[in-house]
């Protein structure tokens, strides 16, 4: 089996915000009548610039920036949200993304039903979900609690249900953006554990996060970005010390402590 | 400026594996993101396609889901998909054959074949309307073709409509509906609405992004619209220089339709096949058309 990639050629994708994305007669007759125009209506900029980002299956991609420098844009480049105006994104293999957690989730409905709306939403058949269902229900940990509406589960349990559908439903390429921060430390541990045994050489897993021991520890190479742009990228330790020296401006924090949990 | 133009760059990936010895290179999904300018109309609907096609699981749940929703809650539950158009009906029929001195039965078959659709039409182009708007949440966090949520929502009025009239056959039968052959025709006609409401279920969902009061002045023309194709009243009580308006109107073509099969037990005239189905495509490439050119925008609109 041919495994996954990820293929990005000088990709530019130009944000464009709207103060006022879908107005209203009233506000667009105003905005006729009144002459003067404080603020521009519309903002636009480029949110990636010259990206380039070869991943082959196997790789396992972290991305390492200050917030609002362009890595979330990036991830949702890549699973097609966003188009980028110039060059190309290539991605061979069945994108899950993470981006948020619970995707989808209707709220009343019980787990066990959101399990087969959200694999549904991740572009899986019935049957699959079927076969997976058991698994995910052991990984969640969420025993009896799979009956019951999601609208009573606390928040760890919306992220360890979430987490657990997205890992398991075989995904070619998982792509995660921040999705630990609600765990408790013995889930992130087994997650953690799980992604890494779990994808064979063929498969691609990218991971936003700012807890930046993730990074170092599931991943092989990561990325820096920066105001849109790549602005470094290799080994996980030198980035994440490139970003606390250069980018975030601790020059102190010279590399860092990792206890490897078996 | 590579910023300012549009730089389409294909890359075709021959033989992408990392692994030894592979000998399968096409057997994964490959998706190409790329400002898809110069993608053709015929491309665009293929792809669409094929996008609707991978999430078919996604769009069954939505609308199962949404049934099940409905009546979740309510005491009656099903039973109000009956009872609605049933107490409506009750009323319009006993109030209209009064004032217009029309036999009841009669009456109330014409008013049936009539409104039933029209609620069809009027649910599914509210619901369409805000379908993208509504649908934010999904739309920034998965990639889902565009098309995805209107059809959703036509399907959902479709499925309303179908519980509907189901339902309500029992009643049209004690009314004196004539089952014959042209019984057949029914599930086409349906198919031609339902190809026509989701049609403007494409164009209003992205209308709508644009300007969202939208959705308010279709409530409002529709409700004036209904006075404009002849389902409380009969076709004679018009006078007759006034027909042509009504001939002009494509609702009633539609209607027509289900008034042959319902009331007449006729196959309907193939002229009005010919109406309805060139009316309903001509919409459909709109749509389509619309979608095409405002689907990436529609995004940062959100």
């Amino acid at each position: 089996m041919s495994s996954a990639r990820i293929h990005i050629e000088d990709a530019w994708l130009r944000f464009r915000s709207y103060k006022n994305p879908s107005p209203a007669l009233k506000e667009i007759a105003l905005s006729g009548l009144r002459r003067n125009r404080d603020a521009k209506s519309t903002v636009e900029f480029d949110a990636l610039k010259e990206i380039n980002l070869d991943v082959r299956g196997g790789d396992r991609l972290g991305i390492i920036g200050l917030n609002g420098a362009g890595k979330s844009t990036l991830l949702k480049m890549i699973v097609g949200i966003y188009p980028p105006h110039a060059g190309t994104v290539t991605v061979i293999g069945r994108v899950t993304p993470l981006i948020e957690l619970g995707t989808g989730f209707d709220s009343e409905l019980s787990g066990r039903e959101n399990i087969f709306l959200n694999g549904a939403l991740l572009g899986r058949s019935y049957s699959e979900m079927v076969a997976l269902e058991k698994a995910i229900t052991e990984f969640s940990e969420l025993g009896d609690k799979m009956e019951l509406p999601i609208k009573y589960y606390s928040s760890g349990m919306l992220g360890r249900l979430a987490f657990s559908i997205g890992a398991l439903v075989e995904p070619e390429i998982l792509i995660m953006d921040e999705v630990f921060a609600t765990g408790d430390a013995h889930f992130v541990h087994k997650s953690m554990n799980r992604v890494k045994h779990l994808f064979q050489s063929s498969q691609i897993v990218v991971l936003v996060s700012h807890a930046l021991t993730q990074i170092v520890e599931l991943c092989n190479k990561a990325i820096v970005i920066h105001e849109g742009r790549i602005v470094n990228s290799g080994d996980p330790i030198a980035m994440v010390d490139y970003y606390h020296q250069e980018i975030a401006g601790i020059p102190e924090v010279r590399g860092l402590t990792v206890t490897q949990v078996e | 400026m590579k910023a300012i133009e549009d730089i389409q760059k294909k890359i075709t990936v021959v033989a992408p594996s990392a692994a030894p010895g592979s000998t399968d290179s096409l057997e994964l999904p490959k998706f190409v993101n790329q400002a898809r300018r110069s993608e053709s109309f015929v491309a665009f609907i293929a792809r669409t396609y094929r996008e609707l096609a991978k999430v078919k699981f996604a769009l069954a749940s939505f609308v199962v889901n949404s049934i099940r929703k409905r009546y979740h809650r309510s005491v009656l539950g099903f039973a109000w998909s009956m009872l609605n158009p049933l107490l409506t009906m009750g009323v319009m029929t006993l109030v209209f054959s009064v004032l217009f001195h029309l036999p009841l039965k009669q009456f109330a078959l014409q008013l049936f074949s009539g409104l039933m659709p029209w609620m069809f039409i009027s649910e599914s182009w509210t619901m369409g309307s805000t379908s993208i708007l509504v649908a934010e949440p999904f739309l920034k966090k998965v990639y889902l073709p565009k098309a995805f949520f209107p059809l959703v929502s036509s399907l959902q009025a479709l499925s309303n409509f179908i519980f509907s009239m189901a339902s309500l056959m029992v009643i049209a039968l004690l009314m004196g509906m004539q089952v014959g052959p042209a019984m057949l025709a029914l599930p086409l006609a349906i198919g031609v609405l339902f190809l026509f409401n989701f049609a403007m279920c494409l164009v209003l969902s992205v209308l709508t992004v644009y300007l969202r009061d939208l959705t308010h002045v279709v409530g409002v023309a529709l409700g004036l619209a209904f006075y404009s194709v002849p389902i409380i009243y009969p076709i004679t009580q018009v006078p007759l220089k006034y027909h042509i308006f009504i001939k002009l109107n494509p609702f009633y073509y539609f209607l027509d339709l289900f008034r042959s099969i319902i009331c007449r037990n006729e196959f309907p005239p193939a002229y009005e096949w010919g109406i309805t189905f060139g009316i309903s495509i001509f919409t459909v490439v709109v749509g389509l058309l619309l979608l095409k050119s405002k689907e990436n925008d529609i995004i940062y609109r959100l």
